[in-house]
């Protein structure tokens, strides 16, 4: 009876040991890597603000899923980006789009910075 | 009643104000009189003293759970610590605007009576701050009241705050960052009298050095605890993420460091006092639009202050009134302030000048950033969101170009250039270490990463460089200011800290029943759910959650917790940190699964305590300058 | 140059002060986001009560609701989409995240508005959608989708974002 017991503890104890797994369990390192970074450069639709990556709300968690599913699968960073995108918008990005007005975005700060240092070297007196 | 009481001080000082005002512009058509300026500053302090035992009184209303006042009960509850009454006043848009002007006040009142009765600029800077406080004073009694009452009957318990907001470090940061915004209507106000004065040969910048220093110490130490709470009790791991309200505390700070910088050279060397005059202006002006950003409505953050927009029409067209009246005397002014000295390339005064230009282009990029996504929304539309990845490319580089500079500057004179040669000698270790310092890192860690690389470098370049300088300074015994050496090397290290925590930290998510285990990897080869327990405490239900893990060797015991608030049902979740030197072991716990397992997620934030060590050695700097008094 | 420099330091905060004036008064009004008109996703799903559903059940104008057993607000909408349906409007359900029993006992219990209800109880198609909670409803137009309401449908936000594009999808195909 004793002996019964204490197997059948074991088993229970080495049992929830073998069923202990990561929710998102990754083979290559390089793909966890490249996980955690997408999910926070992917907007939490939901949220007022906030990437997927710190958010826990019911899409976010069906977003990192998916996000998981398409790098095991072998879709690339860009291909995963378009996915979410073509579902909830060009905002899902945190990275605008280099395209179209986004220029003044992206070129803005060092076309002010060119002008700034362009000025200065005409000045020099201020 | 005492509400009232508090409520009519707070009028009555809007009154004495308006007629400080009045009485002025009376005096400057007619004759002036000999005491105009004594009776102007009693005026003001006692229109000042009012307003804090009007404050002081709601302390005393808020500590005592006077649930009568609208304010108070819809932010405190009975059960709250008396502290936590108190800095509930802060947690909301009414009660933090009146600390706001109590912060306005408190320094007007302290910088006006500093200035002699004999000092050409006390008129114009007590005019300028009587007209400054009167409008906010306006706001808050028209738009934002926080005497309200609900009347007739008082409400019989209090709603109870934001859980999220019981927290010491989060009580003290609104203080800290107002202390800091708002201590800048000292350089704004006593600018525009300059400028409106006349006098250009008056040693302006010695009277504002000071004052202004110890206002950046507060607003560098306010974003710094704001960005500290976010780490320890948000759970994702993150300290900054860019978001407008964050960015619009920045902008100031930059603005502020540039000009602490410019006028250093202004009263050292007479030129860059336009650039100077503008920025000191600027300061108080990016403060203002702060202000306006989470007061408004008009961005979405879990930050802001849900309002009307009524409240930022208000603020928007307030604050460009005053800005716009110091802006126009400056440019008014602008050919009399020319310098007769041109810069020459390479001296000091250059170095600074392209510091000068370096800070107003990371000022334009957060700006950029912030309004860009507003206007194409009101235009169009269309939803664009701007996050670190935009923030973190852009600057990037403009880090590496700022550290090339300073590290370059070191050596530099005044108002001579230096020798190319000796500019040569100068950079040549640093780059050299430098270089090594971040082969070795790639070697070390096999990460790579551009933008994190970036930093790495820009912060080697500055500790090194610094650290030679010292070297050099101590060998030959020439003179070595430890206060910016500290405040620059503090810089140097946040850069590097803030670059090895991106490129170094790492998490993985667990699932695991009570009593099981895990290995991690190689370094955390035990991961163990010891035990989970269901506790009640006085406002809130708490799962707690023991775990023993082993990092590195370290044996840890850590505590996640989640939590859930009686009053409003909220549900927070307490994250579990262990600091060490090298990085902080970071444990949340998050669902339990249909299974009945749980959920945990495990992070290793490496750097993070350098992160915070660097602003704490920038303000230590920055205090170490003021008890030098050297300019 | 200095005259430069001092038109740059008034214009420019007039400038800003007019764009933000802007912004904040626009803030108020419904902008509503020129919606990129976009196919149905594909999906393998059936009715609430096991039956297939053909692509020929959007032709047309219809509305697909996404709503859920547990989904408090989708009470407060309940009473417009009913009235919406009886006003001929094709009104088509995804029922998300929900199980059949919960999903047909809410129906039953405050009355069936939709021709139909999608059952996702995976969330599969409303993922595909871009749904992000429930209540959500889109407005179809001939297998398109060509409208996006989140939150709770009601008459203002029916006559303000969803009538004009129906009034335009009218106009092009009388």
């Amino acid at each position: 009876m004793k002996a019964f017991i204490f197997t059948c503890s074991v088993l229970l104890c080495t049992s929830s040991f073998m069923q202990a797994e990561e929710l998102y369990s990754f083979d290559d390192p390089r793909k966890e890597k490249r996980f955690y970074s997408l999910i926070s450069e992917i907007r939490c639709p939901k949220c007022t603000s906030g990437s997927i990556a710190s958010s826990d709300v019911p899409v976010s968690r069906d977003l990192k899923q998916r996000v998981y599913e398409l790098i095991q699968s072998g879709s690339s960073n860009a291909e995963i980006k378009n996915y979410v995108k073509q579902r909830f918008g060009a905002s899902s990005d945190y990275k605008p789009a280099f395209e179209g007005a986004n220029y003044i975005l992206w070129l803005g700060p060092f076309i002010f910075l060119g002008l700034m240092i362009t000025l200065f070297f005409l000045r020099r007196r201020l | 009643m005492l509400v009232e009481i508090a409520h009519f001080l707070t009028v009555t000082s809007a009154v004495i104000l308006l007629l400080i005002l009045f009485l002025n512009v009376f005096f400057s058509f007619a004759k002036p009189h000999a005491n105009q300026i004594v009776l102007s500053n009693k005026l003001f302090n006692q229109a000042c003293f009012l307003i804090f035992i009007s404050f002081g009184l709601y302390v005393y209303l808020a500590a005592i759970d006077d649930f009568s006042i609208t304010y108070i009960a819809n932010h405190s509850n009975s059960q709250l610590p008396v502290f936590y009454k108190i800095t509930s006043i802060w947690s909301a848009h009414e009660g933090s605007m009146f600390l706001w002007i109590v912060f306005l006040t408190l320094w007007s009142v302290l910088f006006v009576n500093f200035l002699s009765l004999a000092h050409p600029l006390k008129k114009g800077t007590l005019l300028m701050l009587t007209l400054i406080i009167l409008g906010f004073l306006l706001f808050l009694l028209v738009t934002s009241n926080p005497f309200d009452r609900i009347l007739p009957f008082a409400a019989g318990e209090g709603a109870d705050i934001n859980p999220v907001l019981q927290d010491p470090a989060l009580a003290i940061h609104p203080p800290m960052l107002y202390l800091g915004y708002v201590g800048f209507v000292i350089s704004f106000s006593f600018i525009t009298a300059y400028l409106f004065y006349g006098d250009f040969n008056y040693p302006w910048e010695k009277d504002i050095q000071t004052w202004s220093l110890v206002a950046w110490i507060f607003l560098t130490i306010g974003i710094t605890l704001g960005s500290w709470w976010a780490y320890y009790e948000l759970g994702w791991g993150g300290y900054w993420f860019w978001d407008p309200v964050e960015n619009v505390a920045l902008m100031p700070w930059l603005a502020a460091t540039a000009f602490m910088h410019s006028l250093f050279a202004s009263s050292k060397s007479g030129v860059l006092k336009t650039w100077t005059l503008f920025l000191g202006i600027m300061i108080f002006t990016l403060s203002l639009f702060g202000a306006f950003i989470v007061r408004s409505g008009i961005i979405d953050s879990v930050h802001s202050f849900a309002n009307d927009p009524q409240r930022g029409m208000y603020l928007l067209g307030f604050s460009g009134f005053i800005t716009i009246i110091a802006l126009a005397v400056l440019a008014y002014r602008l050919p009399q302030l020319q310098s007769s000295k041109l810069i020459v390339a390479g001296s000091k005064e250059s170095f600074l000048s392209m510091n000068n230009i370096l800070m107003l282009t990371a000022i334009f990029s957060i700006f950029l950033g912030v309004t860009y996504p507003l206007i194409l929304e009101s235009l169009n539309g269309n939803k664009v969101s701007i996050g670190p990845p935009y923030y973190n490319t852009i600057f990037s580089p403009l880090i590496l170009i700022t550290s090339i500079f300073m590290m370059a500057s070191i050596d530099g004179l005044w108002q001579r250039g230096m020798q190319l040669r000796k500019l040569y000698i100068s950079i040549a270790p640093t780059l050299f270490v430098s270089g090594l310092g971040v082969y070795g890192i790639w070697h070390f860690t096999q990460i790579f990463s551009i933008l994190a690389y970036v930093g790495i470098l820009s912060g080697l370049l500055i500790i090194v460089s610094y650290s030679l300088k010292t070297v050099s300074a101590l060998r030959d015994k020439t003179y070595l200011n430890k206060g910016s050496l500290l405040a620059h090397v503090g810089l140097g290290l946040l850069f590097f800290s803030i670059s090895m925590n991106s490129i170094l930290s790492y998490q993985k998510n667990i699932n695991l029943f009570v009593g099981g285990e895990q290995v991690i990897n190689s370094k955390i080869p035990q991961f163990q759910f010891v035990d989970l327990q269901k506790i009640k405490a006085s406002n809130h239900d708490v799962i707690s959650a023991t775990i023993f893990l082993i990092h590195d060797d370290k044996p840890i015991y850590l505590n996640p917790e989640k939590r859930k608030y009686f009053a409003r049902g909220q549900i927070t979740s307490e994250t579990a940190i262990h600091a060490s030197f090298l990085k902080d072991t970071y444990l949340t716990i998050g669902d339990q699964l249909e299974d009945g397992s749980w959920t945990f997620s495990l992070q290793i934030n490496y750097f993070v305590k350098w992160i915070w060590f660097s602003s704490a050695l920038m303000a230590a700097g920055i205090a170490m300058t003021i008890f030098k008094k050297k300019i | 140059m200095n005259r430069v420099f001092s038109l740059l330091l008034i214009l420019l905060p007039v400038l800003i002060l007019i764009i933000y004036g802007k912004i904040l008064l626009t803030s108020q009004e419904d902008v509503t986001a020129l919606y990129d008109p976009k196919p149905i996703p594909q999906f393998q799903l059936l009715t609430l009560q096991g039956q297939e559903i053909l692509p020929t059940e959007f032709d047309g104008i219809s509305l697909l609701n996404v709503w859920a057993s547990w989904c408090i607000t989708c009470l407060v909408e309940h009473p417009f989409l009913t009235k919406l349906s009886q006003n001929n409007i094709n009104l088509i359900g995804l029922n998300y995240k929900d199980s059949k029993s919960n999903a047909q006992q809410w129906l039953k219990k405050r009355g069936d508005p939709y021709k139909f209800s999608i059952h996702d109880p995976r969330g599969d198609l409303a993922f595909d959608l871009g749904v992000t909670g429930a209540p959500e409803t889109f407005l179809v137009a001939n297998q398109e989708i060509i409208g996006h309401i989140q939150g709770e449908l009601n008459q203002e936000k029916w006559e303000s974002i969803f009538v004009p594009l129906i009034r335009s999808i009218e106009a092009q195909n009388p």
